[in-house]
C-alpha cells in the first residue's frame, strides 16, 4: 500500500514585504487586483493563492515566488 | 448581456408598481366598493390592464432568456442571490457555498420526493364489509404518477370507507414547494458563504501572533 505523503504547510512573508514597501493591505490589494480580505487571508495563512496570483505578487515586489512563499512539512 | 435585454429588464422592473396598483384596484372592484365606475377609472383600468399584459409578456420573455442566455443569467441571478466574485478567493468560496447549497437542496428534493410518494391511510368500513369481523384498516402504499390525477381511483370509490386519517402525498401546492425551494437556495447559499468567510477570518486570527 502506498504511504500517504506528508502534509505541507505553506508559510509566507507577505506581511513583511508589505511593511517594507510601506503598503496597507488595501493598497496592495488594489495594485494586485484582489480584495483586501484576500490579502488578509493570504497573510494569515487562511488562503493559499493560485500560481497566477503568487506570480503577480512576486512580480509586484520584484522578487521570486520562493522569497514570498515557502513550504514546510506539517508534524 | 444584450442591450435590448437590459432595456427590457428595466421596463419589467419599472412596470412592477403599475402591476401592484392593478392588483389593488382589481381587489377593490371585487369587493364592490366602487359600484359606479367613472370614465376616468375605466380608462385607468384599461391602461393598467394593458400594462399588466405587456408586463406578463415581458416576464415570459425574460424567463426564457434566463434559461438560455448565460451572460443574462449571470448578471440577473447573481444580483438577486447576492453572489460576489471579486477575486479568485471569492470564486473559491462561492464554489464551496454553491456545492453545499446544491447538496442540501438535493437532499431536500429526495426527501420531498419520498414524502410525495408515500401513501398512508387509516379507515373504517361498514360492518357488512368487515373482514374477519374487523372494520378498521391500515393501508400503506407507495405511488408515483407522471401526471396529476385529481379524481379518486375507482377502487377507492367502490369501497364505502370512512377515512380516519389519510396521507396521500404532500399537503402543499406545487407552487409553494417551488417557491420554498427558490428561497431555500438563496438562503442556503448566503448562509454557507457567510459561514465560510467567518471560518477563513477565524483561521486567520488564530494564526496571527
Amino acid at each position: 500500500m502506498s504511504k500517504c505523503p506528508p502534509r505541507l504547510k505553506m508559510t509566507n512573508r507577505l506581511h513583511v514585504l508589505r511593511a517594507e514597501h510601506r503598503l496597507t493591505q488595501e493598497q496592495l490589494a488594489r495594485e494586485i487586483g484582489v480584495t483586501r480580505a484576500t490579502i488578509g487571508a493570504i497573510e494569515g495563512g487562511g488562503y493559499n493563492p493560485s500560481l497566477e496570483l503568487a506570480f503577480r505578487l512576486a512580480r509586484f515586489f520584484n522578487t521570486e515566488i520562493n522569497a514570498i512563499f515557502s513550504v514546510e512539512e506539517e508534524k | 448581456m444584450k442591450r435590448w435585454d437590459s432595456i427590457l429588464l428595466k421596463v419589467f422592473l419599472y412596470g412592477l408598481p403599475a402591476v401592484i396598483i392593478l392588483a389593488i384596484l382589481s381587489y377593490s372592484y371585487g369587493l364592490g366598493k366602487h359600484s359606479q365606475i367613472s370614465d376616468k377609472l375605466t380608462l385607468l383600468n384599461g391602461f393598467v390592464g394593458l400594462t399588466l399584459a405587456l408586463w406578463m409578456l415581458l416576464l415570459i420573455y425574460l424567463n426564457i432568456r434566463l434559461m438560455f442566455s448565460g451572460s443574462f443569467r449571470n448578471k440577473v441571478l447573481a444580483r438577486i442571490t447576492f453572489i460576489k466574485e471579486a477575486d479568485e478567493r471569492e470564486v473559491m468560496l462561492t464554489g464551496k457555498a454553491t456545492k453545499t447549497t446544491f447538496l442540501t437542496s438535493l437532499a431536500i428534493l429526495i426527501f420531498l420526493f419520498f414524502l410525495s410518494c408515500f401513501q398512508v391511510s387509516f379507515y373504517r368500513v361498514p360492518p357488512e364489509k368487515a373482514v374477519n369481523g374487523k372494520t378498521g384498516f391500515i393501508s400503506l402504499g407507495f405511488g408515483f404518477s407522471l401526471l396529476e390525477s385529481p379524481t379518486k381511483s375507482q377502487a377507492d370509490q367502490a369501497v364505502q370507507k370512512k377515512d380516519i386519517f389519510s396521507y396521500t402525498g404532500l399537503p402543499v401546492s406545487t407552487t409553494t414547494v417551488i417557491l420554498a425551494l427558490i428561497i431555500w437556495q438563496i438562503v442556503s447559499y448566503n448562509y454557507s458563504m457567510r459561514r465560510l468567510i467567518k471560518c477563513h477570518d477565524a483561521r486567520r486570527i488564530s494564526l496571527e501572533p
